[in-house]
């Protein structure tokens, strides 16, 4: 299969090729390895929009190909960057707390250990225990295994809960966006354990590590490029074959491909749940390199902005949602940072960091009524061009 | 594989060296840059933006009077839009790219938390000029908003005092700083022999609008005859619902006084005030405050603005407070050097608008009296008690984690220093 | 000529200082430093001689100086009452009450008394104003007795019924009377009487006057002493935990204090010799057992005190009694209050309820006017319209651009909801023909497309309008509340609002039954092709009913920002619950959606009445109780059957 598989995905080997290209070229030029053109902020903003490429490709295998506009998937990439949030803040704090009692006469004991580390987590929301749900963060491990579970368990329940009773089309968008702003809305509360409106912070600083944020974050690049060139691969190897014609029979008439004696349901909670785990893991790569996480994240809004994403890069094809997602985002920084020359109109002057959102929408708009196979579609043009020749 | 990390090292270093120095004196290649913080779109635009204009008021102001030092000073504005990770990445842009040498900025809690890693990673300068929930104190943030014993304990001193206030609602948003403020209020009331049963707290999300159950659940709290008073720690638009359903019930500031943290001059533009006459504010600063300094800044800022509606507030009072101690010490230490500039700050001095003398504390907190407002119906506050200036306390007495702590970066040297184990906790922040 | 000028000055001063002594200046001038900077705590020496001193003018300047306008003039500290119009003043003397000659508001202080100094005033004021000729100032004495009711009120109150014309203050009088006797009255009897008087009165006046009657203090002792009017006797383990309790043993002297782990900690570190701690080497103590060993030895050695044990507790509290008592040393007057007051709160729950259903119907008439315009363009179209909440945002900015064009609230509003109906009418239908009507075939891209007008829109509005709310305020006759009684009432808006839902029910019904569009709606919904070969033109009809719904949401739009508030983000507060009312209710079906705001509103209120103290919470529950309905009723509480059913 090995060598068939590779000549059938041309695509996926150029995506590869360029990814590791550009994953040398920023460690060249870095601050920490290289000759320190590119800034360490840069660096992070860049190996954030690899994981914000993850999720995207995630969102494309989920709606691109099987027809499921899901608005949640970026509750389950929050989700994962809490769950590795937890022990990122756990770790570091138990070190402070440690340094702290280093030098007291009488040695404390466990649970004195134990409650310095809550008070410290907890004392900004005024509270001093340890809620339930951290029983776990003293260990890496676990907690890795949560970044899987947690989101891959309430991806299984819900879309099994909505699947069995047959909730289809924009009747599920709306039901996974009501699912997304419940979660959002429950870690708003500050009893939720998660500490409310402020969510975690200080997730750069790893415990342990000295070295410093510029290294830190380019290791974090590497890590994400790794991942989104794991991801790529392993969608692409999934959705060859017999099981990708399959889902795509779902997306264009699942009726069909139901009475041809598949079930649907239980394609549909593989695909809903494996893009769920996916989301969380690009979340938990995301949020060490972003330094807080915070209900705001998982607000709805960043789900449809997510599918926004994968519209403009062009649904269907997973170099399609990398380049969505890589292309609004950075673009998006870039207006928004105030770097963005203004226009002078003589009677108005358009500030883009005004201007930016309603381009943005309106653009939108525009890719969707008139180009929906997004940016993709142009590489589709250049072939048929070539062919042409 | 070890030769390339060698060599990678080395260049590095190389860069690092290569790399000038600190600002000396009045940098080669331009101003001194101050960099703002403040979102200029998203939800908190609507408070922040303000600040912004203000920030630019107050460098354009400095330069007219020959700059700092001899140079120029140069504003960099960026926008996090109001999106707390942008926050971390916009400081250390500032930080890194724009190399500034001082940073005014945020106003929520949570956006500070996530900029505190950074600025103290890159030993930078902040100026924070909101009112907070306080148990924090960095070794690179200047706190010129007020600490809970500046606004909170004051206010509800005066509703025990001199309104009689038996029963307590404490109403506020869901968030850190109500949370937080509320706690140490608890605490704090029931050392003054409040039992708990008569404190009643709420808490509603952002941006609430429906207020009726929540209204008349407070007016039922009068049913034992003790009079109520209502804490508010509401944030922005939410109050604007609440004091419309208020007034709406006919409750006077005489049966239930409300007292605000949150509500400023800028929140009342937004709402016809007739109905809330009487209600409080406790604020450091009051648009209303009769002093020279005042008038001039107010006219200043509408000067500057264009609009001789625009109000001014207490936030935009705490930069204009920080920003000038800022420029009085870069002038005491002669350089813009951060170590340098911090050290000059302890102790530095600046007139109120309201009258009196800022000091900055070595808790990087500001010692301010504390006033009290009635609103009018103009949408202006009569103040009608003024307290001598408190000073700020970074770690509040009221709860039993905190009051062991202590913040004094000056002798001891230690922004969390426990005072029953007599060992600094840490030297960076919690966040 | 300056000079001359303050001689002038000096002159008059002194002249006035001359006139201006009278007996009741004196008295200000001997409380002169409690006056300048009163406080509650301080004031009440001052205002009682005010109102002792039985001067005629003493009420004049008591109710000037309680409406803020007693000025010191700061030449001489001299108190007078001022008016003041634009920069000039005029002070007028507190005792004659003759008019001083215009000067500047800074030749004097306007003295600001706070509002417990003002409520002080008011009591004083009390004793002039019982039977004051003015009717207005009778009833201000009325309301401060109310509002503090205080024993020395009585005896005035009773004499002034007599002499009593007006029938409406008389009975109000009556009434304070009979308030005021349930405390203050000479004998239990008499207290009895008036508490047996208001029985089941739902009056939270009585209900405040009943209550401290009732209020009791926390006791311990070894017996309970005679005569002590005990209300409760706490039991260990139910009403109080042993920590409590013997807490309170401690606070009363009964007992000794147990020490805590951490007061442990820093006998155990003041106690170390030679690296161990009773024997136990200081490296060990990282357990509570070992620190416990180590105590023990120590307290066993004579160096520490005692470890109070277990047993010594339990016998502590074995011999001691923990009860509440009441204040009132009478049992009868309790007794009597306690059953009036169980009627009343029986009495009070009934209409608790009543008020929770009155809110939760005005939350779900909210949802309703919300949801109303998308159940037309989502519910029989199909179209799914992010850009609704938008719409409603847009209707709110239209009745605050026209309440800036036309002051009079009443008739601005009479124009703005025509005009928000026109404005989003037509916003509705440009949307459908430039953008919709592309995308019939493909509604999950119907959603992302409007969903990217609704960003651009949101941003629009704050770069026209500014990111600060503004204010758009609802004409004097929908101030205030219709009160039913102290416990239940609802806010005239809010009444308005559940008016205006129910005119847009029958409005839509009327449309869809008995017009032609509404016949022709129903024919495209149901079979577009069929339709238009029967000579429908469905696209003008789809247009027409777009824009019909989004109308509808601006007309919402304007009395959701009467009762809350104009922001740029007013729509995506309504967006996701206007979609699951509409979802919930069943799609296509007006009742569905009326069934669906009447779910959604009372669950939130009845979730907020469980758990009062997190309005968050509710929402969250509610929102993961509609998914879950979701599963078990996928096409809703109304759900089609048939062809239109079909997706």
């Amino acid at each position: 299969m090995g060598k068939s598989f590779l000549k059938n995905h041309p695509t996926m080997l150029v995506f590869l090729a360029l990814l590791a290209l550009f994953t040398l070229a920023i460690t060249v030029f870095s601050e920490a390895y290289g000759s320190g053109l590119v800034s360490t902020s840069f660096v992070k903003t860049l190996g954030k929009t690899l994981c914000l490429c993850l999720v995207a490709i995630a969102m494309d295998v989920i709606w691109g190909y099987a027809g499921i506009l899901s608005l949640g998937h970026f509750a389950f990439f929050g989700l994962g960057g809490y769950m590795i949030g937890m022990w990122l803040m756990y770790e570091r704090t138990k070190e402070v707390v440690l340094r702290s009692l280093e030098n007291q006469t009488i040695p404390p004991t466990e649970t004195e250990i134990s409650d310095a580390i809550a008070t410290q987590i907890f004392g900004v929301v005024g509270s001093s225990d340890f809620p339930l749900i951290w029983s776990f963060a003293h260990s890496l491990t676990l907690q890795l295994i949560l970044v899987v579970a947690v989101p891959g368990i309430l991806a299984l329940i819900f879309g099994w809960l909505a699947f069995r009773s047959r909730v289809t089309g924009v009747y599920l968008s709306i039901l996974t966006q009501a699912m997304t702003l419940a979660l959002a809305l429950y870690l708003f509360q500050n009893d939720s354990g998660l500490r409310g409106n402020n969510g975690l912070s200080g997730l750069q600083n790893l415990p342990h590590v000295t070295a410093p944020q510029s290294e830190i974050s380019m290791w974090f690049l590497w890590a994400s490029a790794a991942a989104l060139g794991f991801g790529y691969v392993f969608f692409t190897m999934m959705l060859s074959g017999k099981f990708g014609m399959v889902v795509k029979g779902i997306r264009d008439n699942e009726q069909r491909v139901r009475f041809l004696g598949y079930e649907v349901e239980h394609y549909k909670l593989f695909l809903f749940t494996v893009t769920a785990i996916v989301a969380a893991v690009a979340g938990a790569l995301y949020y060490p390199q972003a330094g807080i996480i915070n209900p705001a994240e998982i607000m709805p809004i960043a789900s449809i902005y997510l599918a926004v994403w994968v519209a403009i890069g062009g649904r269907g094809r997973l170099y399609g949602a990398v380049i969505g997602a890589a292309f609004v985002s950075l673009l998006s920084t870039w207006f928004t940072g105030g770097q963005a020359p203004d226009i002078p109109l003589g009677f108005y002057t358009i500030s883009w960091v005004d201007w930016w959102q309603v381009l943005l929408g309106v653009s939108f708009v525009l890719v969707t009524l008139y180009a929906p196979k997004g940016i993709g579609g142009l590489f589709d043009l250049l072939k048929r061009k070539e062919v042409q020749k | 594989m070890m030769n390339i990390k060698t060599a990678l090292r080395t260049v590095l270093l190389a860069s690092t060296i290569a790399s000038p120095a600190l600002a000396q004196d009045c940098p080669a290649d331009g101003p001194i840059k101050v960099g703002v913080l403040h979102s200029l779109s998203g939800t908190m635009a609507i408070s922040e933006t303000t600040l912004k204009d203000t920030m630019e008021m107050l460098v354009a102001a400095q330069n007219e009077k020959g700059g700092v030092l001899g140079c120029e000073l140069e504003a960099v504005v960026v926008d996090p839009a109001s999106d707390w990770p942008l926050f971390a990445e916009k400081a250390r842009e500032l930080l890194t790219v724009h190399e500034v040498d001082v940073i005014f900025g945020n106003w929520t809690s949570v956006s500070r938390k996530s900029v505190l890693p950074v600025i103290e990673e890159l030993n930078g300068l902040l100026f924070y000029p909101v009112q907070y929930e306080g148990e924090e104190s960095s070794k690179n943030v200047f706190y010129t908003g007020a600490a809970p014993n500046q606004q909170a304990i004051p206010a509800v001193d005066y509703f025990l005092d001199e309104l009689g206030v038996e029963k307590f609602a404490l109403l506020g948003t869901d968030y850190v700083y109500p949370r937080t403020t509320n706690n140490i209020l608890e605490s704090y009331l029931e050392g003054k022999g409040i039992a708990a049963e008569d404190i009643f707290v709420n808490y509603t999300p952002f941006g609430h609008s429906d207020w009726s159950k929540i209204v008349s659940d407070v007016v039922a709290l009068g049913a034992d005859g003790k009079q109520v008073g209502v804490i508010s720690t509401i944030n922005g638009d939410a109050n604007i619902g609440f004091y419309k359903e208020l007034a709406a019930a006919g409750i006077s500031a005489d049966d239930i006084p409300v007292v605000a943290f949150s509500v400023g001059e800028e929140e009342l533009s937004g709402l016809d005030t007739s109905n809330l006459v009487g209600h409080l504010a406790a604020w450091n600063y009051f648009m209303s405050a009769e002093t020279e300094a005042n008038a001039e800044f107010i006219k200043q800022w509408h000067a500057f603005i264009g609009d001789e509606a625009r109000v001014t507030n207490d936030p935009m009072e705490a930069h204009y407070i920080g920003f000038n101690m800022w420029v009085n010490a870069v002038t005491d230490a002669g350089t813009t050097d951060v170590d340098a500039v911090r050290e000059a700050m302890w102790g530095q001095e600046f007139p109120n608008l309201t009258g009196g003398t800022a000091v900055m504390g070595t808790n990087h907190h500001l010692a301010k009296p504390v006033l009290i407002g009635e609103i009018r119906a103009d949408g202006q506050f009569d103040i009608i008690s003024q307290t001598e200036p408190v000073a700020g306390d970074a770690w509040t007495d009221f709860l039993p984690a905190s009051a062991v702590l202590e913040s004094d970066w000056k002798d001891l040297g230690c922004g969390m220093y426990n005072t029953e184990t007599q060992t600094c906790v840490q030297i960076e922040s919690n966040y | 000529m300056k000079r001359l000028f303050f001689a002038c000055l000096a002159v008059l001063a002194w002249a006035s200082v001359g006139h201006a002594e009278g007996p009741l200046q004196d008295i200000l001038q001997e409380h002169r430093a409690l006056i300048e900077k009163p406080s509650r705590k301080t004031i009440s020496p001052a205002i009682d001689d005010i109102a002792a001193s039985g001067l005629d003018q003493a009420q004049r300047m008591l109710q000037a100086w309680e409406a803020k306008n007693l000025w010191q003039r700061t030449e001489d500290g001299l108190f007078y009452i001022g008016t003041t119009s634009g920069d000039a003043l005029t002070l007028i003397d507190v005792d004659t009450g003759e008019e001083l000659p215009e000067t500047d508001k800074s030749a004097a202080d306007q003295l600001k008394p706070n509002a417990g100094v003002r409520r002080l005033i008011s009591s004083a004021l009390v004793q002039f104003q019982l039977s004051d000729p003015n009717e207005t100032r009778r009833l201000e004495a009325l309301e401060s007795i109310a509002r503090r009711p205080e024993e020395s009120h009585l005896a005035p109150l009773q004499a002034s019924i007599e002499g009593e014309e007006n029938r409406a203050i008389r009975a109000r009088k009556e009434r304070l009377v009979k308030l005021l006797s349930i405390a203050f009255a000479d004998t239990p009897q008499a207290q009895i009487e008036a508490i047996e008087g208001v029985s089941g009165d739902l009056n939270l006046e009585v209900r405040a006057a009943l209550n401290p009657l009732l209020a009791t203090t926390r006791k311990v002792s070894d017996v309970i002493p005679a005569g002590e009017n005990v209300a409760h006797v706490m039991r260990l383990g139910e009403d109080i935990s042993r920590d409590e309790a013997y807490a309170a043993l401690v606070e009363a002297g009964y007992a000794t204090k147990r020490l805590t782990p951490a007061a442990i900690k820093d006998i155990l570190a003041a106690n170390i010799v030679d690296g161990q701690v009773g024997g136990v080497p200081v490296a060990d103590l990282d357990t509570p057992e070992a620190r416990d060993e180590a105590y023990r030895a120590l307290a066993a050695a004579g160096t520490v005190p005692p470890f109070v044990s277990a047993e010594e507790v339990d016998e502590k509290l074995r011999t001691h009694v923990i009860y509440d008592a009441y204040n009132e040393p009478n049992g009868d007057v309790t007794k009597a209050a306690q059953s009036a007051l169980k009627a009343i709160d029986l009495n009070v729950g009934l209409n608790q309820a009543a008020d929770l259903g009155l809110d939760a119907l005005s939350l779900a008439s909210i949802y309703f006017l919300a949801a109303i315009g998308l159940a037309i363009t989502f519910g029989v179209m199909g179209v799914i319209n992010m850009a609704h909440g938008e719409f409603i945002m847009m209707g709110a900015y239209t009745g605050y651009v026209v309440q800036q064009v036309i002051p009079n609230h009443t008739l601005s509003l009479v124009v703005a909801l025509p005009l928000a109906f026109v404005i989003t009418f037509a916003a509705g239908v440009a949307m459908e023909r430039l953008v919709i009507r592309k995308l019939y075939h493909r509604p999950l891209e119907t959603l992302l497309a409007t969903f990217g007008i609704s960003i651009a829109l949101q941003q629009l509005a704050k770069n026209i309008f500014g990111t600060q709310a503004r204010p758009l305020t609802a004409p004097g006759w929908l101030d205030g509340a219709w009160v039913l009684n102290d416990v239940v009432s609802i806010s005239y808006i809010r009444i308005a609002i559940f008016v205006l839902a129910l005119c847009f029910l029958f409005l839509f019904l009327f449309i869809m039954k008995k017009t032609r569009l509404g016949l022709e709606t129903r024919a495209v919904t149901q079979n577009p092709r069929m339709a238009s070969s029967m000579g429908i033109n469905p696209d003008k009809v789809n247009m027409l009913t777009f824009g019909l719904g989004s109308g509808i949401a601006g007309i919402a739009g304007v009395a959701i920002g009467l009762f809350a508030k104009v922001t740029s983000e007013l729509g995506n507060d309504y967006i996701v619950q206007s979609f699951m009312t509409v979802v919930v209710g069943g799609v296509g079906n007006i009742w569905g959606t009326l069934a669906g705001a009447a779910m959604i509103g009372t669950l939130q209120k009845g979730i907020e009445w469980l758990n009062p103290s997190n309005t968050l919470a509710a929402q969250t529950f509610m929102i993961i109780f509609i998914i879950i309905f979701i599963q078990f009723r996928p096409r809703g509480i109304v759900a089609l059957k048939g062809r239109a059913a079909g997706d």
